[in-house]
């Protein structure tokens, strides 16, 4: 008979997911925070940053090739105990139904700015969290469809965009390297963690793979992948604006592609092709996260199934995503809880979890 | 005679295990019960009549008018026992039995016999065009291979026409179809499963494929659809697409129909399966991915560069008839910046005036499009043509001269109708027209953004999507790598080594000879050096 849900997420999707899921909202403006926290030096700190998070997704793929076939979800609760396990799963869910409603509203601001001007908050908010549900009730399955089908359609695009920008750069902007004292670069390395949150959700994602093991080579990959794009994006909006302008830019990716103008190229202004690869992405991580908290709360209360939690939970987003009164508000609330939550999810759980579980001679080997 | 005839008579009807009632030896109570079973049925003819030295052998041919071949019948039945009967000896014990293995194994030079005792498949046999042959003094009949009915010619398929490739298209006629696939495959692995399908249309329905390339599962599977079909009859191919498809919400086909046969051997020989039926000239292929539906068979006999130009071609098409409308629709009145300057000032100008909002512009002109292509269709081909000019020359300029459309909105409505033609698969085209009209409405509502949202529900339901367990947007969803060899882009001949691997097993299906010809070619300089 046929296999009707196999369930199955191949080592190319995880790659594809765990990059989607990365490069969202932070990547419109990680230049302006890089130049921010070491100048010219940006590019650098992101370079260490990324050098630091394969550390990171490799212990993540260790502990999840210890118990092949279960997530997060499931062996947390193995490793630490069922109620433990419940409470951290849940606080992982809480931790990303923020992640969902922070990046749903930031986009929704950007929506204002840049396209519609009169149009109520509420609406943009809820239309986008809807088109979000009926992926999200397909299942894993879909979901690492639509990173893997989303990718080239994000990608292609966005290379030919950012090279079209070549003649505006000055490459002398980037002068002097290494100028930035060693301690001031490492201290740097916290401020631009937020733009590598997403990772964290490997630790779900490998759970589905047949083969947990295979997940070491996409997994890296991908990273790589991620710090290289970040670098790039860093070093065009330095060499094109120099450090001092693109520290003052709120999104200087924005800027930077705002900049380039081609001569017989039919549309002037490239506000639309921003707003459409700004939304794939927001879109992507959105869905790769919300999924995960659907599924983290149905295995919290024991559930089959991950469906039901679906719509509820959009109720949730949208509330949480209207609290913040105005960008510079929701700003700073994710600067006060995002570095946090992404450093204990990403290093510190993964560490202890793994550690426990090689103490207790948990899991394989 | 009268002795074996008196052995069962009476109303002390038999059935055979199957509950079906049998033949009675007495050819009169066969012929009674045939009467009755078939009464008012006037276009079955009872044929009787008596051969042998004393005119007391009697038999009895039942066929329909119309559909059976009165000729084979004459040549083959009528002519050949009139004379073969006078070899029964006259004192044979039960010269029945002996009539019967004598007209069975030798009397008829027909191909097409089949035993047969009982009257209800008696009755089908009859209805289906076979002729039935009753002996007195035997239950037992012969059926006869007579099917022969009127029936249209192998002609040119109207609606799927190449530059290049065979003419022949499929016909109303099950046999003859399923013999213009067996002519491209002559192998033993092409297997055909024969089912009837509809309680009283009997109609033959055929599930093709290639034995060692076809995923055991699939067929199991479709079988296993057709099977849980009970209805009353199956009138053609699209009854059994509707019954057995996926997701019957879905706007995009996840059956693909084809006329064409040698589209059917292709789609067998990537590990597809075929389903066939009878008084359909559509073919159904499953399983079906959105990447199919933009291929069209001329892609492998022309050039691969002039096919992969030809493919993104109709993507690009696609992705113009889906947004089009909706994009003009977003960009007059949402974003009109994000055009060049002079551009938005000749689209302003050509807007002056006109009553309506974009949405409604665009809405009224697409919807007299859609009429019109309606209307075109219906109509006899002459008078079709004759619509097109009054709907598109007079109603166009009309309506734009009475200020009612401006012209930029002709223009994208005809570029839009254009790119909506060329996509191969008629229904992947409809799916398209529908979905945009909503992209249309959420243009009119949320402008560029609404459009996104939209294109992005659309991602996600085709990513959902599955079509016989292969999933809709494979090979870009799949994982497969060499998968990528057929979709967007065809590469030359000689790199499609595998059939696609989300499809099918026993994948190599071409070995490179280019480095044989390459060689050929240089030991022919060195030749031509010495």
């Amino acid at each position: 008979m046929m296999i009707k849900n196999n369930d199955n997420v191949s080592p190319y999707q995880i790659a594809m997911i765990i990059i989607m899921s990365v490069i969202s909202v932070g990547v419109f403006s990680i230049a302006s925070d890089a130049a921010d926290a070491a100048g010219t030096d940006g590019w650098l700190v992101i370079a260490l940053a990324g050098a630091l998070n394969i550390l990171a997704v490799v212990i993540i793929v260790k502990l999840n090739s210890r118990f092949p076939g279960k997530t997060f979800a499931e062996y947390s609760q193995i490793v630490i105990g069922t109620i433990l396990g419940k409470i951290l799963t849940f606080l992982f869910a809480a931790y990303l139904l923020l992640v969902i409603a922070y990046v749903t509203r930031a986009f929704t601001e950007v929506i204002k700015i840049f396209l519609l001007f009169r149009t109520p908050t509420e609406v943009i908010m809820l239309s986008l969290i809807l088109v979000c549900t009926y992926i999200v009730r397909g299942g894993v399955e879909c979901i690492a469809r639509i990173n893997e089908l989303i990718f080239p359609i994000l990608f292609i695009p966005f290379f030919i965009v950012l090279f079209f920008g070549l003649p505006l750069m000055d490459f002398s902007n980037l002068l002097p390297v290494l100028q930035t004292p060693a301690d001031k670069m490492l201290t740097a390395i916290p401020s631009l963690i937020f733009s590598f949150g997403g990772i964290e959700l490997a630790l779900f994602y490998i759970g589905f793979m047949k083969n947990p093991r295979k997940a070491y080579k996409p997994a890296i990959i991908a990273v790589l992948f991620i710090t290289l794009f970040l670098v790039m994006v860093t070093v065009f909006c330095i060499a094109t604006f120099g450090k001092n302008a693109t520290t003052q830019f709120l999104w200087p990716l924005v800027n930077y592609i705002r900049a380039i103008s081609l001569p017989g190229l039919f549309i002037e202004r490239l506000d639309g092709v921003i707003l459409s690869l700004w939304m794939l992405t927001v879109f992507t991580t959105i869905v790769s996260a919300y999924f995960i908290v659907s599924y983290s709360i149905s295995k919290v209360v024991g559930t089959k199934e991950q469906k039901q939690y679906v719509l509820p939970l959009a109720i949730i987003i949208y509330y949480l995503a209207l609290q913040p009164d105005s960008l510079a508000e929701l700003y700073e609330w994710g600067a006060a809880i995002f570095p946090y939550a992404i450093t204990s999810f990403l290093y510190a759980v993964p560490i202890i979890l793994l550690l426990i579980a090689k103490l207790r001679k948990l899991g394989v080997r | 005679m009268g002795f074996f005839s008196t052995k069962r008579s009476g109303k002390a009807k038999v059935e055979n295990e199957m509950g079906k009632l049998l033949n009675s030896k007495s050819i009169e109570e066969n012929t009674e019960r045939l009467k009755d079973r078939l009464r008012d049925c006037d276009d079955i003819v009872y044929k009787e009549f008596r051969v042998g030295a004393e005119q007391s052998l009697k038999f009895l041919l039942v066929y329909t008018d119309g559909m059976s071949s009165r000729d084979m019948l004459n040549d083959a039945v009528l002519n050949a026992l009139m004379i073969h009967a006078r070899e029964v000896p006259p004192d044979a014990t039960e010269p029945g039995e002996e009539l019967y293995r004598l007209v069975r194994y030798g009397g008829l030079p027909a191909s097409e016999l089949a035993d047969n005792d009982n009257l209800e498949d008696a009755i089908l046999a009859i209805l289906i065009g076979d002729a039935v042959l009753f002996i007195d003094t035997t239950e037992k009949s012969i059926i006869i291979g007579a099917k022969g009915w009127p029936m249209r010619g192998v002609s040119e398929p109207n609606t799927e026409s190449l530059i290049r490739g065979p003419r022949d298209g499929f016909t109303e006629t099950f046999r003859v179809n399923t013999a213009l696939v067996r002519r491209r495959i002559r192998d033993h692995k092409l297997k055909l499963k024969q089912m009837r399908v509809g309680k009283r249309s009997f109609t033959d329905v055929g599930v093709m494929y290639i034995e060692d390339i076809v995923k055991p599962e699939l067929v199991e599977e479709v079988t296993r659809r057709i099977k849980t079909i009970d209805i009353d009859a199956i009138i053609e191919s699209g009854y059994i697409e509707q019954l057995i498809e996926d997701n019957y919400m879905s706007p995009f086909p996840q059956i693909n129909v084809t006329e064409r046969p040698d589209e059917v051997a292709a789609s067998l020989y990537e590990g597809r399966v075929a389903i066939l039926v009878d008084n359909s000239p559509f073919a159904l292929i499953v399983p079906t991915t959105l990447n199919s539906l933009f291929q069209s068979p001329e892609d492998y006999y022309d050039r691969w560069y002039v096919a992969t130009i030809l493919r993104s071609l109709r993507y690009v098409a696609s992705i113009i008839s889906l947004v089009l409308p909706a994009l003009y629709i977003a960009v007059t009145s949402f974003h009109p910046g994000i055009l060049p300057a002079k551009l938005v000032i000749s689209i302003a100008a050509a807007r002056q005036g006109i009553p309506f909002p974009a949405l409604i512009e665009a809405f009224l002109l697409e919807v007299t499009f859609e009429l019109l292509r309606e209307a075109g269709l219906r109509l006899p081909a002459p008078i079709g043509s004759a619509i097109g000019i009054v709907g598109g020359i007079v109603i166009g300029s009309a309506a734009v001269e009475a200020g009612i459309v401006s012209p930029i909105m002709v223009i994208i409505v005809a570029i839009t109708a254009i790119s909506s033609f060329s996509i191969p698969s008629y229904s992947l085209s409809v799916g398209f027209r529908m979905l945009r009209f909503s992209l249309m409405v959420f243009a009119g509502v949320l402008g560029l953004y609404g459009i996104m949202l939209g294109v992005l529900l659309i991602l996600s339901h085709l990513v959902k999507l599955k079509s016989f367990g292969i999933p809709y947007m494979s090979p870009y969803v799949s994982s497969v790598g060499s998968d990528f060899k057929d979709t967007i882009i065809r590469v030359p001949s000689f790199l499609m080594g595998r059939r696609p691997l989300t499809i099918a097993r026993n994948t190599v299906r071409l070995k490179n000879n280019r480095h044989l010809i390459n060689q050929m070619e240089r030991e022919g300089d060195n030749d031509d050096k010495k």
